[in-house]
């Protein structure tokens, strides 16, 4: 009896969470309109610095163990937002980029599938870095490779830039401070 | 009225499967089957099993054994129809973005097997309600099935709402179909299989009829209705973020 419990609330939250997805679905339209503003700035140099295996070379060499140990936990706390933020910027460009896939011309639509290629990519690189930085915050002391996230928003900021232009050739569009 | 034999119970086992078969013709028709066959073929199947079923049940020559025989039959070919139509789904879903493709695929892959492994452990802790194994067996694999295809398509649906990988509106309307229909088969076969509700169980063979029929209704809008068309002013970027941006920037030179 306790198990058909168990599989029934299991059966009556897995539905809830499918037509949740339905509806916010067809809210989509609607709420769109605020996307550009849910744009989240990200310094990228910031960003740099906390992921450079340098700077965290040199804490180590200056500090004791224990508090590099702190200090670490500490940037890498930091770097899981700056990674966060980032695959919440390219959730959002996702969106508007597959407003963008239903445009009649073929130059902005094929920007558009290129703009969400690419922030599906980062945002799959947001996943994959966040679990490696949050394995480093339980050993401080191993590496961490932050590369492929920093290439991926570079390479995602062009994108919007592109499709920006194609959209709107009179006004620049930028995703990342440089 | 919530009784075996009675009009709403004819109704809610006859009508999904004639209204699968009108939609199966429809889309023979317009050629468009050839863009989900595996879909089609389960469409197809379960239409025919049902009646075949049904018929079966209501023949007085067939015995209580051949019945849960056919059934089990049924039941088999179907489940692995299924699992094919959450393979096709995904493969869909997928295709258009290789930056995905492959993480989305090991994702449902895992799921698939952690999924199979509480299905079996489910199945082990089941007791049988049924002295025939015929009848208990049929409803421990009910069991089993649907917690392995509910939590495959649930999968399906969190991967694409995590990464904002857009639907396919015909692909979406199946998915949702059959999420409807899995999560909810899943609660009442979870029921059946262990026995609870032992007084009133031909209201979960209600319920069960009549959530397929609303998952034939969603597959006929989704499948049938036409697109709406979406005006071009829609896919213009806000030009207030333009303007964010570059005061972002400019602050930043100033800086």
């Amino acid at each position: 009896m306790t198990l058909a419990i168990l599989l029934v609330i299991a059966a009556l939250l897995s539905l809830l969470v499918i037509l949740g997805v339905a509806v916010s679905r067809s809210l989509h339209v609607s709420a769109d309109a605020s996307l550009a503003g849910q744009i989240q700035l990200l310094d990228l140099e910031a960003f740099r610095n906390l992921a450079d295996p340098a700077e965290d070379a040199y804490l180590r060499s200056r500090l004791p163990a224990s508090e590099f140990r702190m200090v670490r936990r500490a940037r890498l706390r930091a770097l899981a937002v700056y990674v966060q933020t980032a695959g919440q910027n390219a959730a959002v460009l996702a969106r508007m980029g597959q407003r963008a896939l239903a445009a009649a011309e073929v130059p902005t639509a094929e920007a558009a599938v290129q703009l969400v290629n690419q922030a599906l990519l980062l945002r799959r690189n947001a996943v994959l870095a966040l679990v490696r930085i949050y394995i480093a915050m339980a050993w401080p002391n191993a590496e961490l490779g932050a590369a492929p996230i920093l290439d991926g928003y570079g390479q995602l900021s062009g994108a919007a830039m592109l499709l920006g232009r194609l959209q709107n050739p009179a006004a620049p569009v930028r995703i990342a401070v440089w | 009225m919530l009784q075996a034999h009675s009009f709403l119970w004819h109704y809610l086992w006859l009508a999904p499967q004639c209204l699968e078969l009108g939609l199966t013709l429809v889309l023979w028709w317009r050629g468009t089957w050839r863009r989900f066959p595996v879909f089609f073929s389960y469409l197809v199947f379960a239409a025919i099993e049902q009646i075949i079923l049904y018929v079966l049940d209501i023949s007085p020559k067939v015995t209580w054994q051949t019945w849960w025989r056919a059934f089990w039959a049924g039941t088999i070919v179907e489940a692995m129809l299924k699992f094919g139509v959450v393979a096709e789904l995904l493969h869909y879903l997928l295709r258009p973005w290789p930056a995905l493709a492959s993480v989305g695929r090991h994702f449902i892959s895992v799921m698939g097997v952690l999924l199979v492994l509480v299905a079996a452990v489910a199945a082990a802790f089941t007791a049988p309600d049924n002295t025939h194994w015929l009848i208990s067996g049929s409803h421990t694999l009910m069991q089993t099935i649907y917690i392995t295809e509910a939590g495959l398509i649930l999968s399906v649906f969190l991967l694409a709402a995590y990464f904002h990988i857009p639907w396919e509106r015909v692909r979406f309307g199946i998915a949702l179909g059959l999420g409807v229909a899995w999560c909810e088969h899943l609660a009442a076969w979870a029921l059946l299989a262990t026995g609870a509700l032992t007084l009133r169980r031909e209201l979960l063979d209600f319920l069960n009829l009549a959530t397929y029929h609303v998952a034939v209704l969603i597959w006929l809008y989704y499948l049938l209705a036409p697109l709406k068309e979406m005006p071009k002013s829609a896919v213009s970027l806000p030009e207030n973020s333009l303007a964010v941006w570059n005061r972002e920037l400019e602050r930043l030179i100033q800086q």
